[in-house]
């Protein structure tokens, strides 16, 4: 059967079916909503929406801390016939400032006309004092509107009609940047990626599966790998907050064993806050033995990690065979390959690695670099590992990862320039490192310039602007770059021109917590370099990677 | 008098209780060996990321046997006011000292 068809058309399809969602909310709250009730409740708030005035295609971004209230929202945005934008909520985007900077620039880069949220939220939207130039909002966003005001309108007999080709979702992949990039797909997009996911290649889904999710409904992976997934299937799902789940990480393993979860993804550092934060005295009393796919990407994998979690919830029926590693991007809709049979490691010669960019098995004991298979791409995409050139390169060349299918997004939304830098002849370019081994991917760097921690992308140059006006600190430069390494979390350096004096340490202080104020991260390292250090472009703008190989190199200060 | 008496004392104690256990889970996840003092913001000085913010709610939760609402989470800033806040909930939730 194909599932190749709109939103609109699987949630009808699902309201068919026996099957629903159950929402758990930060509080532990539970709601259970079969699809059928959610395609109504989808048609009143599209009534509602429609009465407004908002008609076909305009973008509706949607802020909403509650899981139930986001995902009543976007299906009301998406019968409407309109383009969902999802945007973070303020607990999760670091301080209130940061939140509402972060929406203000996305609602103005996807010119909304309308931003769905709760009467709690909106205040902090439209928190003057908080956002500095946030009156900037109303300009761009005439439409504030609450969603309980949505829930009772005149409800529309059926979703509006689309085709394969319109725009189904504008993913913003960050918000902290003047000009956030988001990435436009098409209901086609989805689709596509959904029948890879369920397939033979994918979870290879089946009557009785059951998906259990805490991620974030705002990204890719919880939107269109749990939530989407789901409805397309269709499947029961259990989504939880992941409020929830970083506040008590074992709420994720009580719900599978609770539901009978079958199917759940998570980054690998969910894993590991799994098995250090809860007790062995939990573990007996857990039931994982349903679980038969535990997926795991949106960062990189670490092999460790995965084994211990294995080895941790075995006496919980656990299997380590259920791991199902993943690659994927928003700009791919969302998955690139699944790797099948488990947990597979590649050991190549680290020096080699590094050295000549190939992966060779190692040899008697010289350092090893340890990469976990990803695996294979969907029928009908294609994937290649190519040069600087573009020229394929053979088995076991690291090179970047460029795939094509119809997966792959349309482009940033009204940005020609960073859509033509990453679309090429019909292929997207990644911006990921990696190599071929037997039919095989083997994911292993990054030429973009992007921080991943705890699955989160962290972007320099939003770190970089919030560190420009350090109180009492001349800066002439700075730059923050991440330090990739193939088995541990990435190293995040800032490297800032300043004349010190006696205060280095008291300046770095200072770094440290405006990065952690803004970001929400905690970096690595701090270097403090005299003016003309930082390398730059003839027209003046630092020169990221350069100053990254040139610390390494430990030329960066002569 | 006699019990009114007792009845402050034991809201006092209970008032200092929710401080010294609140400023306890502090130190014990907070990366850093420092004595976590009123004023101190949680992310600035006691070096809290975001995901250890909501292992600490998580904590205060169960210790407290509290539910924190979503919308504090983004006004918490200080020791002080978590201290405020675990003890607002505390007794609207219990109504009596546990």
């Amino acid at each position: 059967m194909s599932r190749r068809v709109t939103i609109g058309d699987a949630l009808v399809g699902a309201a068919a079916s026996p099957f629903g969602l159950r929402f758990i909310e930060h509080d532990g709250r539970m709601l259970h909503v079969p699809y059928a009730t959610l395609l109504e409740d989808a048609c009143a708030v599209a009534g509602s929406l429609l009465e407004r005035g908002l008609t076909k295609g305009d973008r509706v971004a949607l802020v909403i801390p509650e899981v139930s209230g986001f995902v009543h929202a976007f299906f009301g945005i998406v019968a409407a016939g309109l383009v969902p934008v999802p945007l973070c909520p303020p607990a999760q985007a670091g301080d209130i400032a940061t939140f509402a900077k972060q929406s203000q620039h996305i609602i103005e880069a996807s010119r909304a006309a309308a931003v769905i949220t709760t009467s709690d939220v909106a205040a902090l939207l439209g928190d003057t004092s908080q956002a500095g130039d946030a009156g900037a909002l109303y300009r761009h966003a005439p439409t504030l509107l609450l969603l309980d005001d949505l829930r009772t309108g005149s409800p529309i007999d059926a979703p509006v009609p689309l085709s394969l080709e319109s725009t189904a979702l504008l993913q913003f992949t960050s918000g902290s940047t003047a000009l956030p990039k988001g990435v436009v797909l098409t209901h086609g997009n989805i689709a596509a990626n959904v029948e890879g996911i369920l397939g033979a290649s994918g979870l290879d889904a089946r009557e009785g599966d059951v998906a259990v999710s805490w991620l974030p409904l705002y990204h890719d992976m919880g939107l269109i790998g749990m939530l989407l997934s789901s409805l397309y299937a269709p499947a029961d799902a259990v989504l939880m907050s992941p409020v929830l789940f970083l506040k008590r990480p074992s709420s994720w393993l009580d719900a599978i064993a609770t539901f009978g979860g079958t199917v759940s993804f998570a980054p690998n550092f969910a894993y590991e806050l799994c098995r250090r934060r809860l007790k062995s005295s939990q573990v007996e009393s857990l039931d994982l033995s349903r679980w038969r796919v535990a997926g795991c990407g949106a960062e990189p994998i670490r092999p460790d990690t995965l084994q211990q979690f294995a080895d941790y919830f075995a006496p919980a029926g656990f299997r380590s065979s259920s791991f199902l590693p993943s690659y994927g991007l928003a700009e791919h809709s969302l998955a690139v390959t699944f790797a099948h049979g488990g947990l597979h490691v590649d050991v190549v010669d680290a020096e080699r690695l590094v050295r000549d960019s190939r992966a060779v098995p190692v040899v008697n004991g010289s350092p090893a670099v340890r990469v976990v298979r990803c695996g294979r791409g969907f029928p009908g995409h294609a994937l290649r590992i190519v040069d600087e050139n573009f020229n394929d390169l053979p088995e076991r060349h690291v090179g970047q990862i460029i795939a094509s299918g119809p997966s792959v997004m349309q482009g940033y939304y009204e940005q020609p320039e960073a859509t033509a830098a990453t679309l090429r002849d019909g292929w997207l370019l990644t911006g990921d490192l990696g190599y071929m081994a037997d039919g095989s991917l083997y994911v292993c760097g990054r030429t973009k310039d992007l921080i991943i921690r705890q699955g989160r992308k962290y972007y320099p140059p939003d770190i970089e602007s919030s560190l420009a006006d350090l109180q009492g600190v001349a800066l002439s430069g700075v730059v923050v770059f991440a330090v990739n390494h193939v088995e541990e979390p990435d190293q995040v350096v800032a490297v800032l021109e300043t004349r010190a004096g006696g205060r280095a340490e008291e300046i770095e202080e200072a770094v440290r917590r405006r990065i952690r104020e803004t970001a929400g991260l905690e970096i690595d390292r701090v270097v403090l370099t005299p003016p003309g250090t930082i390398p730059r472009t003839t027209s003046g703008k630092v020169r990221r990677s350069e100053t990254r190989d040139r610390l390494e190199a430990g030329t960066l200060v002569r | 008098m006699q019990m009114r008496r007792v009845l402050t004392r034991m809201a006092n104690s209970n008032a200092d209780r929710y401080e010294r256990d609140t400023i306890e889970i502090l130190k014990r996840l907070s990366r850093r060996p420092i004595e976590p003092a009123p004023d101190n913001e949680l992310m600035a000085d006691l070096g809290f990321d975001s995901l250890q913010v909501l292992e600490l709610v998580g904590e205060l939760e169960d210790h407290f046997n509290i539910a924190v609402p979503l919308n504090s989470l983004t006004h918490i800033r200080t020791v002080r006011q978590i201290v405020a806040e675990v003890r607002t909930l505390a007794s609207a939730e219990s109504g009596t000292p546990s």
